[in-house]
This record gives C-alpha cells, structure tokens and sequence, in this order.
C-alpha cells in the first residue's frame, strides 16, 4: 500500500462550521480498547464525524441503514460475521458507503478476498494513527487502494476456482463493477450475487454455509 | 543446516549402520557361546574316545601313538568337531545377527525388521517376538509422539490467538492512543513520542509474526496449497530468501494432520535454509507421483556439514514425518551445490 497521503492543507474551519462537509465514519471493532482508540483518534479530526462504533458487523448494517455513512472502517475479524461480509451487504445499500477494511494480517489472501467484496482499502492494525486517516480521506474521496496481489499467490488461489469463477476474479482484479461483469457474463445481478457470495467464501477458504 | 549429520539416506537401512558401537561398560565380558558349546563338545569327544579306547583295548593305548589308527582317530575327532562348529554356527549365527540389528534400531529406520524370523528354530523365535516387539514399540511410539505433537498444536493455536485476540488488540489499541497524544504534544517531546510509537509498533509487528509463525492461519483458512505460497511469499519479504513454490494444481485432497505435518516439515526445512545454507533462493515443490506426495525443499547453499549431529529441529520432522507414515531424506542434492528435503507420504492410508 502506498502512502502518498496529501498533508490535509485545507481550511478546517470550515469542517467544523459546516457539518454536511465533514467525513462520515463508521467503525466497526469487536475488540472494545481498540474501537474506542478508534473512535477517539478519528473524533479528534475536525473533518471526520464518527457516526458509530459498533462491535458486530449486524450493527454495522444496521446503523448504515438508517443514517448516512461515506466511510465504513472495519475491522476484518469480528465475532460473528466478519468484515468482508458487511463490505458486501454495505455496498449493497442505495447509497454506496467507502469501505476501509483495518486488520490485523493484510497478506495477499486478504487483499484478494477484499476485491470479491467490493472493498476500497486495506489498512494494518500496525500503521499509526496519522497514516489511518489519511487512508479514510482518500477512499472517502472516491480512491481504492488494494495491496497488490503476489503473482504466485494469485495462481495459487485461481485454482481453486472454477473456470467462471476464475474470469470473475479476474474482472474484479481489473476493476470492473458487479454490473458490468454480469452484463459481460450475460448473467442476471441475482446469479451473479450468489455466483460472488461463493468466491468470496472459497478465496477466504470458509466453510460452506449461507453467508449471504 | 549445521545442526544436521551427514545424513544422505537416513531412512533406507545402511549395511555400515553399526554407529552405535557398545560403550566401553557394554563391551563383551564373556566367552562367546559359539566357543563355549564347540569347546565344551570337544572335550567331551576327546574324553569320550580317550575312555573308549580305555575300557575297549587297554593294552594297545602305548602302541596306539604309533600306528595308523591314531591318525584315522584324530581325523575322526576333527571331523565331528568341525560338523559340530559349523552346526553350532547355524544355531548361534542368527543370534548374533539379532545382536547386530538390535544395536543399529533407531528413529531414523522404522519399520525395518530382522530377516528370518519364522518358527522353525528358537533363534528364529527370537526374531520373530524382537520383530513383534518392534512394531508394538513402534505403535506405542507413534501413538505417543502423535499425542505430544497434537497437544503441542493446539497449544500453539490457544497462544496465537491469545497473542493475537488480546496482546495485539491491546497494542493496536495503545498505538491508536499515542497516535492521538503524539498529534497533541508539544514541539519539544515529540521527537521522543514518536520513537515511543515506532517502538509500539515494532513490538505490534514482532507479536503478529510469533503468532503467525506458531499458528499459521492460512493453513486453517486456505488449505495446504495457499499455505505454502503465503509461506513462501512471507519468506521471500522477510528473511531475504528467495522462495519459488511449484505446487501442483491437481492435488487430491488430504487429512488435516498430513497437511499440518507438511506444512511444518516445510517451515522448518525453510527456516533451516534461511539460517544456515547462506542460499539467497531456495525452491519448494509439492506434488504427488501415483500413490505419493512428494514435498520437496532444496537449496543453493553450502550442503550439510559432514560429521554433523542431527539437531532438535531435524528430529522434530522425523517424527513428523514417522507419524503420517512418511519417509524423511535429508541429504546433499547430486547435481550441483545445496541440500535437500525431502518428504515422502503415502496418500490414502496414512498408516
């Protein structure tokens, strides 16, 4: 991952007078010192507003429903389901949240998983505080920055895919939007979602169970 | 792979394999059997021609020293001794030899067994129960070592977790907070508070790697396969070793324990690479020949010390590989400079 943050030069003044203006996080942490940090550290920024910080990725979801958030940081391990699960249900959602996935291990099995699920960021637990908000700036403002896949390590998880499996992966590797891919399949949106939902759980080598 | 002995064909029995040679308090204290017997049926023929010719023909016992009888008598008694040595040597031989496989019995040649082991003669019968004996051992062991192994895994898991669930959270969560404090602080201790964080960080990264490095979560999550090329890769990134993975797309799918014991077998050879060989790149190679899977390790590096002792680290694989039934080959590649590891395991009974 690059940090080729921009220093936030701007007027801060105006975040703090103009509500609308400001960043809309929300936080998503099973592990409580580690949510309240976070919703402590992106409180201090005056153009982030955390609009909640919850331990479940149902709350996730549930909070995103009901008000508007530009930014979903997420942990990638939670309790129950885990983070790529809510990137998927948020990017599902009418108004399409940022989604900043911030976890522990950020190999390349976790940067593939993340493509499948629509994710914009990967962040380490192990980058400071500084380098986290500058990442939510920039997918806020549209940007996705995924680590590369390891080309080995890319082949060694296509085989486990089935041949269309295996070209959607490769569509989401490339950039393309769910829509696209199932225009270029000439499959409908429903079997394309469910054909995504068992890609995401085979890359992240879960067993075989509803996840949607 | 200083630790290691010179070790090119551990598994396959060595004709040279007496390395165990009896300790100066074992050395022989005793007249061979073979000598006692023969030596004992000597005497008695001689004292039982010498009374016969007592009590049969006294009278001719001075003349006797003369004539030609004498020599066809001491033909006679050369004879049954040398029948009686070699009849005695068909007897004894077979425990001796039992002595001689007894004595080179080790880890590194399990299933191997005495030949000749059938009832139809006590030292045979010998050979037979020492054989029986070496397979229950053998069970026990593997039985044993299977335990000691299995509750050293789960050990592993509980700490990589713990490390990872609460020192890791907790860290990430101290690193949020000094994040905060270090944007806070004046001019003149943040230098100070910034190294605070670096060293917070440090320790961060240091607890993700032991954890990952105790519990590979890959393993868990990916399978065998994803695994070994997220091992690789971690190697490659960290440790300056060049890892080139040839994994076979076709593999068949494989118990837990055979992909743990694979998996571990790879580590170790692969941290034994990157600490001794002094080889910038190393080649993995996982792939199954009809009823095998081969794993395969092999280096550029310096090969293995001659005269070396097998350290902690090459036993932890023998017995990993011992309890997937699995043969262990450590050796020196034939072509060209490094060593090699290499695993066999049979696929289907894993016995």
């Amino acid at each position: 991952m690059t940090s080729t943050a921009a220093p936030p030069t701007a007027d801060w003044a105006k975040f703090r007078d103009d509500p609308l203006a400001r960043t809309r996080v929300l936080v998503v942490d099973d592990h409580a010192a580690v949510r309240a940090g976070l919703r402590e550290l992106l409180a201090d920024e005056a153009d982030f507003e955390v609009v909640a910080a919850v331990a479940t990725a149902e709350d996730g979801i549930e909070v995103a429903e009901h008000e508007p958030i530009d930014v979903a940081v997420i942990d990638y391990q939670l309790g129950g389901r885990n983070g790529l699960w809510l990137s998927r249900k948020l990017k599902r959602l009418p108004e399409r949240p940022a989604v900043l996935i911030y976890s522990a291990y950020t190999d390349g099995v976790l940067a593939a998983a993340a493509v499948v699920a629509e994710a914009d960021a990967i962040v380490s637990k192990g980058k400071v505080g500084s380098e986290l908000c500058h990442a939510v700036r920039r997918v806020a403002a549209g940007r996705r920055e995924l680590p590369r896949l390891p080309p080995r390590l890319a082949d060694s998880l296509r085989r486990r895919l089935d041949h269309e499996e295996q070209a959607i992966f490769g569509m989401l590797l490339a950039g393309l939007e769910p829509p696209e891919v199932a225009m270029t399949l000439g499959v409908s949106q429903a079997v394309l979602e469910s054909r995504l939902c068992e890609l995401l759980r085979r890359l992240e080598g879960l067993p075989a169970a509803p996840s949607a | 792979m200083s630790s290691l002995a010179n070790r090119g064909t551990a598994i396959t029995p060595r004709p040279g394999a007496g390395n165990r040679r009896p300790s100066a308090e074992h050395r022989r204290r005793y007249l061979p059997l073979l000598h006692r017997i023969a030596g004992i049926n000597v005497l008695l023929v001689i004292a039982a021609v010498g009374v016969t010719i007592v009590v049969l023909a006294p009278g001719r016992l001075s003349t006797l020293a003369r004539s030609e009888e004498a020599a066809v008598v001491l033909a006679a008694v050369a004879f049954v001794v040398v029948a009686n040595v070699l009849l005695l040597r068909r007897v004894v031989g077979p425990v001796q030899s039992l002595t001689a496989f007894a004595r080179q019995v080790d880890y590194s040649n399990l299933g191997q067994r005495v030949a000749g082991a059938e009832p139809t003669s006590e030292a045979g019968e010998l050979a037979l129960t020492f054989n029986e004996m070496l397979t229950r051992l053998e069970a026990e062991r593997r039985e044993s070592t299977g335990r000691v192994l299995r509750a050293q895994e789960a050990e592993r898991l509980r700490i990589a977790q713990e490390l990872h669930d609460q020192v890791g959270q907790e860290l990430t969560a101290v690193l949020l907070g000094l994040s905060r404090v270090t944007a806070r602080v004046p001019e003149s201790v943040r230098e100070d508070a910034l190294s605070v964080q670096d060293a917070v960080r440090h320790s961060l990264e240091d607890v993700r790697r032991i954890a990952v490095e105790l519990r590979p979560e890959a393993l868990d999550d990916l399978g065998l396969a994803s695994a070994l090329a997220v091992l690789c890769e971690r190697f490659s990134g960290q440790l300056d070793l060049d890892v080139v993975p040839y994994i076979a797309p076709d593999l068949p799918s494989l118990p837990t324990e055979v992909e743990l014991v694979v998996y571990r077998v790879a580590q170790e050879a692969l941290t034994n690479v990157a600490r001794h060989s002094a080889s910038s790149r190393a080649e993995l190679t996982l792939m199954h020949t009809g009823n095998l899977l081969v794993l395969r390790i092999g280096d550029y590096g310096l090969g293995l010390p001659v005269g070396g002792v097998p350290g902690t680290g090459m036993r932890g694989m023998q017995e990993r590989a011992a309890l997937i039934g699995a043969r262990l080959t450590i050796g020196n590649r034939r072509e060209g400079p490094g060593c090699e590891v290499r695993l066999e395991a049979p696929l289907g009974d894993p016995r």
